[in-house]
């Protein structure tokens, strides 16, 4: 398959004035709320799900796809600043960035990671660009049996790769799978676990699942739990520019971060946790000096954040190509397509070509605007951490009941929003993972869809999922990744 | 050394066997066969209720045995819930449940703004009800007259341009 015809066609729709401006809204947006705490790019992109019924497809993607890796720079910002690392993916940032902001090299440490993310998103977006077709072709050849058990390696790697615990992990998954249950079964048109109320025929809406666990849960937790929180934010004293030493010392981070990130976005691994913690410890490993790790090491933003920002455009490869969400945010995005009726996938390839390559010529874009948005108005991003917490966390509150009740203008989605923020308010508590509930419960009706058509083929003999070769062998994976940690503690070395 | 028995870690364990009971009762009457799709809309909920039931038992084994494994139990005792701030926001998103229709969009969202400002011990009534009622009518305006999206007016129906 020809990649560049359709790339340049791509960046025609990506270019026009309309859609330029878009993308500049959504990485705005998303640089701002990845720098604010207790908003992240999942429930952005929720709150924004209702604007599907006024834009064109390919500019609200755009839009929502700036949003997501907006996110990923404004992130590395709280984390260098502030210290406490808005989600899991920029913890090693702050290891490294917090202690360079100390030593008065803020500056540095900003720009090393923003030039990073450029670099990274780019090559990323390049590795995206000439992965999708072969992607595409090998998911042609899928049928109904390989796509479920691609599902299932999918929901195992979400559920045991996120948090600490894979048991969690599931259970946090299957509880996303119930809540998709709820609603009118799409193939026989019988309603389940609707109780009859007229609300829940429509099934559960993604906006209030994602608003709840994230937004209205960690608003609980923090408000009720906040007595210990001390946090001080470092100011950008000197020059945000890097010295000649900086870019020498970070290069070789931002190529190596991308190539370990990359990989573990595409293929459905989940997260961009594990790159940024690899990349960390190879940097260690290769510095010259690595005494100095601890103590505000240039290396150990750049690699890190190269490697997240690289594994998040990753993730774009099984989204776009197999319509395969391997990350909360990712399956928002799935849903964001649903309300045009598209369907990721190879097929998408085909129909909407130009919507596409549209989108993925957005990212070369987006990440340019990111670039200028990032280094020279850095400071004003700074400004958003001034917000006082009590009112901070009652807009996102105000914000969070506006797009939830203004979905459908029915005060029972804000009723069931309370029960879900109390529902994310234990699972914060007790440590289980949201992000897999949240893939569960985008992904579930459409794995159960495939599970059906597949026993159809099959007359209903379920023997279809191993007898088929590719199939088959997913499904070991997906039994392996669940159980390698546990054999792994039975009976690995240490033991 | 006995540990005492997580008691929150139990109730979550029952809390995910109670789950999966209840989807079980649920996909009772659900058909599993029959029809052209050769399995019925009953087939996956028997399959989620079983996992729960499953999963539920083993979170209850290890609420058991030495509390949930991966997770610091003792960090998140020692720091004691604050339930007044969880009833002033929680209480915050009920009440404007009710409000939201029969009061109107904006006031309901300016008291859900102070409610959760004083969940954050936030004492500046005044100024957040200010703030609240600010940010609320900037949002009404840009969904209703730009959007064309309808939050409702309330009681602010005769001053609302």
């Amino acid at each position: 398959m020809d990649v560049l015809a359709p790339l340049l066609d791509g960046f025609a729709v990506a270019l026009t004035a309309q859609n330029l401006l878009w993308a500049l809204v959504g990485v705005t947006l998303g640089t701002a709320v990845g720098v604010l705490p207790g908003v992240g790019p999942a429930v952005t992109i929720a709150l924004l799900l209702p604007i599907t019924t006024k834009v064109d497809a390919s500019g609200a993607l755009i839009m929502f796809a700036g949003v997501y890796y907006g996110a990923m720079y404004g992130g590395s910002t709280t984390s260098i600043l502030l210290n406490t690392p808005g989600e899991s993916a920029t913890i090693v940032t702050a290891l490294e960035g917090n202690q360079m902001a100390r030593r008065g090299r803020a500056g540095p440490a900003l720009a090393t990671s923003a030039i990073g993310s450029f670099v990274a998103g780019t090559i990323a977006t390049i590795g995206l660009t000439f992965l999708s077709p072969l992607v595409v072709e090998l998911g042609l050849k899928f049928g109904p049996p390989e796509y479920f058990a691609l599902m299932i390696v999918a929901f195992t790697t979400v559920s045991s790769v996120l948090g600490d615990s894979t048991l969690r992990g599931i259970a946090s998954l299957v509880l996303g799978l119930a809540i998709g249950l709820v609603g009118i079964d799409n193939q026989t048109g019988q309603a389940r676990f609707a109780f009859g109320v007229p609300q829940l025929l429509d099934g559960i809406e993604v906006v209030t699942v994602a608003v709840g666990l994230f937004a209205v849960g960690e608003t609980i937790y923090l408000a009720s739990k906040m007595h210990q929180v001390q946090e001080k934010l470092e100011a950008i004293s000197g020059s945000i520019w890097m010295k000649a030493e900086d870019w020498k010392r970070s290069w070789k981070p931002w190529i190596r971060g991308t190539l370990i990130g990359f990989p573990f976005g595409s293929i459905p691994a989940g997260g961009a946790e594990i790159p940024t913690f690899l990349s960390y410890a190879i940097e260690r490993k290769l510095a010259k000096n690595p005494e100095e790790f601890g103590h505000g090491a240039i290396e150990g933003v750049a690699g890190p954040e190269a490697a997240n920002n690289a594994s998040s455009t990753g993730t774009m490869v099984p989204l776009l190509t197999l319509g395969l969400p391997t990350s909360a945010t990712a399956a928002i995005m799935l849903s964001a397509f649903q309300q045009y009726g598209l369907q990721p996938g190879p097929l998408l390839f085909e129909a909407n070509a130009a919507l596409v390559w549209g989108l993925i010529a957005s990212f070369y874009v987006g990440n340019v605007i990111l670039l200028v948005l990032n280094l020279p108005l850095v400071g004003l991003w700074v400004k958003l951490l001034a917000i006082p917490k009590p009112q901070l966390y009652a807009g996102i509150l105000v914000f969070a009941t506006m797009g939830v009740y203004g979905m459908r203008q029915s005060p029972f989605d804000v009723f069931l929003l309370y029960g879900v923020g109390l529902v994310g308010f234990l699972m914060r508590r007790f440590g289980f993972p949201t992000a897999p509930a949240i893939v569960g419960m985008i992904l579930g009706p459409l794995a159960e869809e495939q599970m059906r058509r597949a026993l159809a083929i099959s007359q209903g003999d379920p023997r279809i999922f191993v007898t088929h070769p590719i199939s088959a062998g997913l499904l070991a994976v997906a039994v392996a990744v669940i159980a390698a940690p546990w054999l792994w503690r039975r009976f690995g070395p240490g033991r | 050394m006995v540990k005492p028995l997580p008691k929150g870690q139990l109730a979550v364990s029952l809390g995910v066997l109670v789950l999966g009971a209840l989807v079980l009762a649920g996909a009772w009457d659900l058909s599993t066969g029959g029809g052209y799709a050769q399995v019925g809309p009953g087939v996956v909920p028997r399959i989620v209720g079983g996992a729960l039931l499953f999963l539920g038992a083993l979170l209850l084994r290890e609420a058991l045995t030495g509390g949930f494994r991966g997770h610091d139990e003792e960090a998140e005792s020692r720091v004691p819930m604050d339930w007044r701030a969880f009833a002033w926001i929680t209480g915050g998103i009920i009440l404007y449940g009710f409000l939201v229709e029969r009061a109107g969009f904006i006031l309901a969202s300016a008291m859900l703004f102070v409610a959760v400002s004083r969940g954050f011990a936030s004492r500046r009534w005044l100024s957040n009800a200010l703030v609240g009622l600010v940010l609320a009518s900037c949002i009404f305006r840009v969904f209703n007259y730009a959007l064309g999206l309808t939050l409702p007016a309330g009681l602010l129906q005769a001053i609302l341009p």
